[in-house]
């Protein structure tokens, strides 16, 4: 009992840290940016790159290539979203850009690295820690850490911090906050940099837990979508309560029916929330949603 | 020549996969990525009845319409209720959904090892063995789905596709069934994408899940999109250049296994590039601007 819940805190952490990201930046885009899969694939792969192949120690890979992801995800604003939103782009525009940008770079990785899995744990294997009866690895503990971190970080720097009440501004109204002063082009700018930043991270801290390969992107932003949408769209303690809901009803799912199911289990609920309660737990009514 | 044959055989799936779905996304403003799994369900159906009920081909492609048609009804009927990129993420849900069943249900469908050896087709005595016969086969269904598609756009029916993709309300206002609507050209798109499917696995003679998946689905709305969204050549055209324009990396002395991974560059990259400078693609009449956006 005491593992399967931990099982599930890992789970949800790591679905957590993809869906806090993932939240910030739909909250000021307004649309779903497929290319976060790639930014999620990427950390890892930089990781690889710069540790295996280049020399740099661990940490420092680590650190380099988080700031790596971070920056290519303002590039691909910059270059590629922006245009588009001065032309007053569709979300579908953006969303099939995006989705555009996700196949071309995904595929750019698998040309480089190859598609089966790696493996970037270091170290020997660890057995893992007791705690209460469970077992618990170094990096799971960290992983759990590190996530609850990253709301307490991301709720005081949206709540507290001028960046954070531009964010809400611009969230609330692009216009608005415009014709208040606030320069929503910078605004997204430091959106899309934090929101790569903690999705870069998401994704190295599961690539060290489990491993890698170039599909695992779309899945973890996939369940992050789940994630953002069951909670609530632009809530904070949706996307942790969407988490933990997610977590606990995929690891009842695989113990039911099978570890393959993973996948099915999730979006089956996603259309169910979309049917029934396209808002989700916490969030606002929606207008994309006619109740 | 086979080679030849084989190409036009691809663009023939290709045609009847862009116009069923130019249907849905193009004239409706539905778009979807779940048309992978109406392909995969027209040619799992056709495949495990041959195999396992040794029915005929006609029986096969009617229940493989049938039941893709009722999967386009379910996958239909959250557009009522979610719009724009909501109702992109649910059909999403649905691609996901269905390949998972394809590729875990082992016993059923053979899962990711697949299954082998589907017989050819016979259509009122006469079997179907070469290329070109299959050329002429998928030439015929294209033709027939071409003029479908022609003769719905062109009807009431199709006007009111339009009406909902340009002003839902508006259609909704002038007494309208909007939702009955929606949910039929997912029927009929689906039901088309059936066709293609049991084409494909007929002629290819072996079926596994990797047909089908999500990326599939992309290259079907990229063909779109390319030809041109809500144009009856539109999709042509796209399957023409998205096709052929792979093969000629071929020629150009590619080794085949970089080959998989540029054509999806090469689609990924002309899906940004379109969105960019000609959302709607080369012949196309609707560029994925909803009605309030565009003023």
């Amino acid at each position: 009992m005491a593992q399967f819940i931990t099982n599930i805190l890992i789970t949800a952490s790591s679905i957590v840290l993809v869906g806090l990201g993932f939240s910030l930046i739909y909250r000021t885009t307004k649309f779903f940016d497929l290319a976060y899969a790639f930014l999620f694939m990427a950390g890892p792969y930089f990781v690889l790159l710069l540790n295996s192949h280049l020399g740099f120690v661990l940490h420092l890979a680590v650190f380099l290539s988080v700031i790596i992801v971070g920056l290519i995800g303002v590039l691909l604003d910059t270059l590629i979203y922006r245009p588009l939103r001065r032309r007053n782009a569709s979300a579908l525009v953006l969303l099939l850009s995006s989705l555009g940008v996700y196949v071309i770079l995904q595929n750019v990785i698998s040309l480089v690295f190859g598609d089966e899995n790696i493996s970037i744990r270091f170290g020997k294997i660890e057995q893992g820690i007791n705690i209460l009866g469970a077992k618990i690895t170094s990096i799971q503990i960290l992983l759990i850490g590190l996530s609850v971190a990253a709301i307490v970080t991301t709720s005081m720097l949206i709540r507290y911090t001028r960046i954070g009440l531009a964010i809400r501004a611009v969230s609330s109204s692009p216009e608005l906050a415009n014709v208040s002063g606030m320069q929503s082009e910078r605004v997204i700018f430091w959106a899309t940099f934090m929101s790569s930043i903690i999705v870069g991270i998401a994704g190295i801290l599961v690539a060290i837990d489990v491993n890698m390969n170039p599909t695992m992107g779309m899945n973890a932003l996939m369940v992050g979508i789940v994630v953002v949408l069951v909670g609530g769209m632009g809530s904070i303690p949706g996307v942790v309560l969407g988490a933990l809901f997610l977590g606990s009803a995929q690891h009842l799912g695989v113990w039911v029916i099978g570890s393959q199911w993973q996948d099915a289990i999730a979006f089956v609920i996603l259309l169910a929330f979309l049917l029934i309660k396209p808002e989700g737990f916490m969030g606002k009514k929606i207008r994309k949603a006619t109740a | 020549m086979e080679y030849i044959l084989h190409i036009l055989i691809l663009i023939g799936i290709y045609i009847i996969l862009s116009i069923s779905l130019n249907l849905i996304a193009g004239y409706t403003g539905l778009l979807s990525i779940a048309h992978a799994a109406f392909y995969g369900i027209g040619a799992y159906v056709a495949a495990l009845m041959a195999l396992n009920l040794h029915s005929p081909f006609l029986v096969n492609i009617v229940c493989a319409i049938i039941l893709s048609g009722l999967l386009g009804a379910m996958v239909g009927i959250p557009s009522l209720r979610i719009r724009d990129d909501y109702f992109v993420i649910a059909t999403f849900a649905f691609q996901v959904i269905s390949f998972s069943i394809l590729n875990n249900w082992v016993s059923f469908t053979g899962g990711p090892m697949g299954l082998p050896g589907i017989p050819q087709p016979t259509i009122f005595g006469l079997t179907i063995s070469s290329h070109l016969g299959f050329l002429l086969l998928i030439g015929f269904f294209c033709a027939l789905i071409f003029w479908l598609s022609h003769r719905i756009v062109q009807s009431p029916f199709g006007r009111v596709l339009k009406a909902i993709r340009e002003d839902e309300v508006f259609a909704q206002a002038a007494g309208k069934n909007v939702a009955a609507f929606k949910v039929l050209v997912f029927v009929i798109g689906a039901g088309m994408a059936a066709i293609a499917g049991v084409m494909y696995v007929y002629y290819i003679s072996f079926i596994d899940p990797s047909s089908f998946t999500v990326m599939e689905s992309i290259f079907i709305i990229s063909v779109v999109i390319v030809g041109g969204a809500g144009s009856l050549w539109g999709p042509v055209i796209g399957a023409v250049v998205l096709v052929v324009l792979p093969e000629l990396l071929r020629f150009i002395g590619l080794p085949s296994f970089v080959a998989a991974n540029v054509r999806q560059i090469l689609y990924g990259g002309l899906l940004v590039a379109f969105m960019m400078w000609r959302p709607h693609g080369f012949l196309g009449k609707y560029a994925f601007q909803s009605g309030e956006a565009r003023e």
